[in-house]
């Protein structure tokens, strides 16, 4: 019994070490590694900015909806009247 | 042919299980019955324990063909897949593509937390040599320690196959037990102000250095120690699928699919080992109480160590993360963060407890490879002796034999 007690003092040693020395090498490289290629932050996202082409459809929409709501109101067909320009103030 | 009533009457019965039942089969059944009640109504790591309870059951209804044993049974050929190491890499693989190692490699440090936390294992080792096993089993029970299911059942199948089925329940059992077994030994081991430590946040991490991770720690690790290579090559593959970003069909099959499938393999296969010849005897309770030593020792290991590198950084490592070293992924996370929560409720260790986590699971495989190297491949005399007989032998096969020759040499 003694002698498997101290065989089991003596491989818990020397594996202890050894996972050590493992896990020490790996982090010596994970830090080359790190250092080697730092991280770079991506490029700024394009911010979002409204294109030409976008307003236009947005004018469309507006006009579109403000020509049924006037029709409506009016009592008159779309098609009698059309809306030339829309002015923000 | 002909048929008489009484006769067929009677071969029906003898044909029926209850003819062949024994006290034996009914203990088992009530061990599965429990198991899968603490799986579904007390949610024990309910994904393992649910099918290994029903494994089990399923092999103690007798004349079902479905223990491992029974050759051409289905279980059997389940079994197949611990016996010829197919299973536990393959857990490997999933878990590699589940596990983000950018904590770890913000703070690589924090592996020797995941070093540490595997005095759980040798503690446990000698526990068991003093308990009356062999050094190959003492080995495989302590495995336990590393907190880490599939390795446990690696080591065991390597080298006590007939051990497998008390370490699986064990390590698997405890696992489920973390959130229990834990937090009194951390608050015992730290002050209030300790656990108040709040941590500097992780930086981030280049996208190159986590696609060269896994292939490094490939070449560094399994040249060291190469009988780690099934186990953490799968793992690292599992990784590499996750972080190169070309993978992406493979990286989602190994983390659900595959996964799933060779869960309920290997916990069918574990289950159909857990027969009343293999399971109901004094060695298992003593491979329970040396699982419970082995995860208490490996928290106190990585707590220990967390005290010592909180002192060396001058307070900026808060020793809570140090628990989580013994794998139990990502379980033993949470308890550290839950723990440090409890002490001061805006402080988030969870990140940081990760990287000591995933080093737990590098770590207890390491160890694993450090007992191939040091028994995988040695036999006892007469075993050798065989092997040179019949010529190259499977491992499994060579554990098999040396059983029988154990068994021939107590005979005599």
């Amino acid at each position: 019994m003694e002698t498997s007690f101290l065989a089991a003092v003596n491989v818990s040693i020397l594996a202890m070490a050894v996972i050590f020395t493992v896990l020490t090498v790996l982090i010596f490289t994970i830090q080359g590694l790190v250092k080697l290629i730092p991280y770079q932050a991506p490029p700024p996202a394009p911010s979002r900015r409204q294109t030409a082409s976008s307003a236009g459809d947005d004018q469309d929409n507006h006009a579109a909806v403000i020509t049924a709501v006037l029709a409506m109101h009016m009592g008159k067909s779309p098609n009698e009247f059309r809306i030339v320009n829309i002015s923000q103030r | 042919m002909e048929f008489s009533f009484g006769a067929s009457a009677s071969k029906i019965l003898t044909t029926t299980g209850f003819s062949s039942l024994e006290s034996g089969h009914i203990i088992m059944i009530l061990v599965s019955c429990v198991l899968v009640y603490l799986a579904i109504w007390k949610k024990f790591e309910p994904l393992l324990l649910l099918p290994m309870g029903f494994g089990c059951l399923l092999a103690n209804i007798p004349m079902s063909m479905m223990a491992y044993t029974d050759s051409g049974g289905l279980l059997n050929f389940f079994y197949q897949g611990i016996t010829h190491e197919i299973l536990p890499p393959l857990i490997f693989l999933g878990v590699g593509a589940l596990t983000d190692f950018g904590p770890l490699l913000a703070n690589p440090t924090t592996l020797l937390l995941g070093a540490a936390a595997q005095v759980g294992v040798y503690v446990t080792l000698i526990g068991a040599v003093l308990l009356g096993f062999n050094m190959h089993e003492a080995s495989a029970i302590g495995i336990i320690g590393g907190a880490d299911g599939p390795t446990s059942i690696f080591i065991a199948s390597k080298l006590a196959p007939h051990l497998l089925a008390p370490i699986a329940v064990a390590a698997y059992s405890y696992m489920s037990l973390v959130p229990l077994i834990q937090p009194p030994i951390m608050k015992l081991l730290t002050t209030e102000k300790e656990r108040k430590i709040k941590m500097a946040q992780l930086k981030p991490i280049s996208q190159t250095v986590k696609i060269l991770f896994p292939v490094v720690v490939t070449i560094v690790c399994c040249l060291m120690l190469p009988g780690v290579t099934p186990l953490l090559g799968m793992l690292m593959l599992g990784n590499l699928f996750r972080e190169s970003g070309v993978t992406a069909r493979l990286h989602e099959t190994a983390e659900t699919h595959l996964i799933n499938i060779v869960t309920i393999l290997l916990a069918l296969a574990v289950g159909s080992s857990m027969t009343a010849s293999s399971f109901l005897r004094l060695e298992t309770l003593k491979i329970i109480a040396l699982g419970l030593l082995a995860f208490c020792i490996a928290t106190i290991g990585g707590m220990v160590f967390g005290k010592i590198m909180c002192k060396m950084t001058g307070g900026r490592v808060n020793p809570l993360i140090g628990s989580a070293g013994v794998s139990a992924v990502p379980m033993a996370a949470r308890v550290s963060q839950k723990v440090g929560a409890d002490a001061d409720p805006s402080n988030f260790l969870l990140m940081h407890a990760m990287g000591p986590n995933v080093a737990g699971v590098i770590g207890s495989a390491v160890a694993a490879g450090v007992f191939i190297s040091l028994f995988g491949d040695t036999v006892p005399e007469p075993h050798a002796a065989i092997a040179d007989a019949i010529g190259t032998i499977e491992p499994g096969a060579k554990a098999a034999i040396a059983q029988v020759v154990e068994a021939i040499q107590q005979n005599h």
